[in-house]
């Protein structure tokens, strides 16, 4: 018994040892590997310059010859960074009421005239927050010694919300005329002059696309196992069509995918998810479904200085797939509305409204709508969608005297309900809440509606998911379980009992 | 001054106003613009006037570089805003909007002119310095502003003066695009030209371009030396003809000459001088054994010169070697130049220590005094009998069989 204790003892004196250097030498290297961190070599010299995007107006050049010297493409591409800088400093200078960067790209005589403005607002408690959305710069002089550029900036569209003791008090939107002279010093490209020239309000023109002749029957749609990914790394175009079969056979007509914003590339697109977006739309084409392309998923910010950068990734996209045969309709974005109260509605609704101008500029051919996720949403802006679209989760008794009263209201627009659906979820998060059978019970109601009036309709979704990103409904388990259990065919690949009434 | 500018415009604005006015009414909102002036002069006062029965209006205005909102004053018609000074002095368009509860009652533009005086001519000349000829150019770029530092308007005339050698010139050229230039053209003389600009009474400060000489024509070349031999000692100094471009101008100070020498071996030497008065010089030692030298000049990827041959005499005719101490102290000398005396230090002898063809060592020493001594260890050589070469001035004695 002593024998065994002592052994013991010895056991634990010997591996408390070891464990205890075990645990210094883990310190030791960490302090040592904290220590080096840094170290690297090639970061020594700063020889990389990390460029952001942050302001990337519609921009074209005129390109007809200039007086003096001729210009050549990387001197105009220095010109074209420095003047589109010009003008975002001034636009954060206006917002901010301060002076940073303004020495930068304004000469000392030209920064007085800012300086005054920015000291006279910020004095009167008045700021402004604006940005350009389309320019046609043209060199008109260059000089012979490479120093002094004459440019003129024709049809400059300046969008700008007024503030004054914090509220906004105006939007306007101007289209201007400019004339600059610009001064190459220190390396910059100095705005010396300014002057306006023209400037008239900015009309937006706006011409209705007629919506397609098909009645829609569609389903929202992301694969099984990478929902609200549908592009990433687990890209899998032979599952999407074996899916995009599968749901073309049960006489559906439409899908809806979604794009997400950052995961695209935000203003620089990224070419390898352009690709994965082409060959869904071409396997669409292939399946002879039409699809609902809902851009700006999982985008939030909406601010002003923040629009040349969506708007260059809508131009990116649109002009792209603008052609595209299995394309139905562009929806600008999911559920705007759900930013109202963060992010402020008439944020919202003004970019949504210069997006629809910037989209229809590109695409005349393909009708634009917008995802609302109520129906109380829905009337905002109809008067310039093509096709109203709303979602409805509520109680499917009231759906049809709802549905009526908004057609009723936007009579002249074909209306579609974009996202409607039940979870069959009933376990241990929300017993009893609902089964199979209730969802079964629900898709049966709403079709005999659907069908009565005929309304055009995408359900959601194909199929139940294992997982769901905490970014969709967050991480609390009574969220995410039923928002799991959504579709029609169950997570093993099983057909619900809903699935019969996936189409009428 | 202000009352004054009214007056005058007075007739042309209410006619302008009918033309281009663009104001806009609305019913609900009650209110009229009273002033019809639609183009001011830089730094004059300006107030819009509207006829309203309410008072809560803002004003909304945006100029070439910014916009601010402007409070209103009662006045008994209605309400003014008076814009503030700084906004009233830059030249352009100004848009405003008159409005309440974030809705627009009305909204309209004017015109700001510079005032037509010019108060200051920025110039910007550039490149600085042209080439004789008559194809080269500088630009003169000049923006004529008045005292608000507002560009003056399309075709204002700016003059310019040119002043070179006994010849001044005064050409008017008129502002388009905000600026006014002109391409100055080289004369065919190389020097300084003066140049200003000048609009109404104002100047500009004085500018000055460099005009360069144009590239250089070929050229010849010459030499001058002390005596005709090959002693390694004396320099043979190079030089060319004054360097001059096609207009007979003298080129720059400082131009680079390259002077390639090719020796009866083909191995080629090369020296180099700069342009000082269009005359290049330079120098190099003379050889130490008879030669043949070919030289011609370069002036690199622009011209040439002629080629011309010098020769050398032998100096050093003959010298004496003695062996001493078993062969282990060997004096090569007296080296005599060609009078005879005793050449300067420094000339190079080489010997050459060889067995059976096989060379054992080299060894180099110059002369001190016109002889060279040569020390050889004997502990290096395994006993025997060696070969030794000994070469100076192009000269070479062969001993065989001198046991070490």
């Amino acid at each position: 018994m002593i024998r065994t204790n002592k052994l013991l003892i010895r056991a634990i004196l010997i591996s408390s040892y070891l464990l205890l250097c075990a645990i210094l030498v883990f310190l030791i290297s960490g302090i040592l590997s904290y220590l080096n961190t840094g170290a690297d070599r090639s970061t020594l010299l700063h020889t990389q310059i990390h460029k952001e995007t942050v302001y990337t107006p519609q921009l074209s050049w005129q390109d007809n010859g200039n007086e003096g010297r001729p210009i050549s493409q990387q001197v105009l591409n220095e010109v074209e960074n420095n003047y589109l800088d010009a003008w975002y400093i001034k636009q954060v200078a206006y917002r901010e009421n301060k002076k940073t960067g303004i020495e930068d790209f304004y000469t000392k005589n030209a920064r007085k005239n800012l300086y005054a403005s920015i000291n006279n607002n910020a004095k009167n408690n008045t700021y402004i927050a604006a940005t350009t959305l389309s320019h046609q710069p043209d060199i008109l002089f260059y000089s012979e010694d490479g120093q002094l550029i004459v440019l003129e900036d024709k049809a400059v569209v300046e969008h700008k919300k007024v503030f004054q003791n914090k509220k906004q008090v105006l939007e306007t939107t101007e289209q201007s005329d400019y004339k600059h002279i610009l001064l190459l010093e220190d390396g910059f490209w100095r705005i010396r002059h300014s002057v306006k020239e023209s400037t008239t309000p900015f009309i937006k023109k706006i011409k209705d696309t007629p919506a397609d002749s098909l009645q829609i029957k569609g389903i929202n749609y992301y694969p099984q196992d990478t929902p609200w990914d549908m592009f990433g790394d687990d890209f899998d175009a032979q599952i999407i069509a074996n899916d995009f079969e599968l749901i073309k056979k049960t006489g559906l007509n439409t899908i809806r995918i979604f794009v997400p914003y950052e995961d695209f590339g935000k203003a620089n697109l990224k070419e390898d998810k352009l690709e994965k977006l082409q060959q869904v739309l071409d396997i669409a084409l292939k399946k002879q479904l039409k699809v609902v392309v809902t851009l700006f998923d999982f985008y939030g910010n909406y601010d002003v200085l923040d629009w040349t950068l969506t708007y260059k990734h809508a131009r990116g996209i649109v002009t792209k797939f603008k052609d595209h045969n299995a394309i139905l309709a562009w929806d600008l974005k999911n559920e705007p509305n759900l930013d109202f109260a963060s992010r402020g509605k008439e944020n919202v609704v003004s970019w949504l409204d210069y997006l629809l101008v910037l989209i229809k500029s590109i695409d005349e051919t393909h009708p634009v709508t917008i995802g609302w996720s109520n129906v109380e949403s829905a009337t905002i802006l109809s008067d310039k969608v093509d096709y109203v679209s709303f979602h409805y989760y509520e109680d499917v008794e009231q759906f049809e005297t709802q549905f009526l009263a908004l057609k009723k209201h936007i009579p002249n627009k074909p209306l579609i309900l974009q996202e409607f659906g039940l979870s069959s979820y009933g376990g241990f998060w929300r017993p009893f809440a609902s089964s199979e059978t209730t969802q079964a019970e629900y898709h049966k109601t709403i079709q005999q509606v659907l069908t009565k009036h005929n309304i055009h309709f995408m359900s959601w979704t194909l199929y139940d998911f294992k997982e769901v990103p905490s970014s969709v409904v967050g991480k609390l388990p009574w969220r995410t379980n039923p928002q799991k259990k959504f579709g029609f065919i169950d997570a093993d690949g099983k057909k619900k009992a809903s699935f019969e009434f996936i189409c009428e | 001054m202000h009352k004054h500018t009214n007056i005058i415009f007075f007739c042309i604005l209410t006619f302008c106003g009918l033309m281009f006015g663009q104001q806009k009414e609305t019913t609900e909102t009650q209110i009229s613009l009273l002033s019809t002036q639609q183009e001011f002069v830089a730094g004059n006062d300006i107030v819009l006037e509207f006829k309203t029965k309410t008072t809560n209006f803002s004003l909304y205005c945006t100029n070439s570089y910014g916009s601010i909102l402007v409070n209103h004053t009662p006045t008994d018609k209605g309400i003014a805003f008076a814009l503030p000074t700084f906004f009233t002095q830059k030249r352009g368009i100004v848009y405003w909007k008159v409005f309440q509860n974030e809705t627009t009652a009305l909204e309209g533009n004017f015109h700001i002119k510079p005032i037509e005086k010019s108060e200051s001519l920025e110039i910007y000349l550039g490149p600085p310095s042209i080439e004789a000829g008559g194809k080269d150019f500088t630009m003169l770029v000049a923006i004529p502003t008045d005292s608000l530092d507002n560009p003056l308007p399309k075709n204002t005339p700016v003059l310019i003066n040119t002043q070179f050698l006994a010849k001044e010139d005064k050409t008017e050229v008129t502002t388009n695009n905000l600026i006014a230039y002109r391409n100055i053209y080289a004369p065919l003389q190389s020097g300084r030209m003066l140049l200003s600009t000048q609009h109404q009474e104002k100047n500009s400060v004085e500018l000055d371009v460099n005009i360069v000489p144009a590239i250089p024509k070929n050229f010849q070349i010459f030499f001058t030396r002390n005596h005709s031999y090959a002693d390694g000692n004396q320099i043979t100094t190079f030089y060319t003809s004054v360097l001059k471009d096609s207009y007979n101008n003298v080129v720059s100070d400082g131009t680079f000459v390259y002077f390639y020498i090719t020796t009866r071996e083909n191995a080629v030497l090369k020296t180099f001088g700069q342009t000082v008065n269009g005359v290049a010089k330079a120098k190099m030692i003379h050889p130490d054994k008879a030669a043949n030298w070919s030289v011609k000049a370069f002036i690199d990827g622009i011209s040439e010169s002629n080629s011309i041959d010098i020769n050398y005499q032998q100096a050093i005719k003959d010298f004496k070697v003695a062996f001493t101490n078993e062969n282990a102290k060997i004096k090569v000398g007296p080296f005599q130049s060609f009078m005879n005396q005793m050449i300067p230090d420094g000339l190079k002898v080489t010997l050459t220590v060889s067995q059976k063809n096989n060379v054992v060592k080299v060894y180099y020493r110059e002369t001190n005094k016109g002889f060279a001594h040569f020390i050889l260890n004997k502990n290096f050589y395994p006993k025997g009998n060696y070969t030794i070469k000994i070469e100076a001035a192009g000269l070479v004695k062969t001993y065989k069989n001198i046991a070490l």
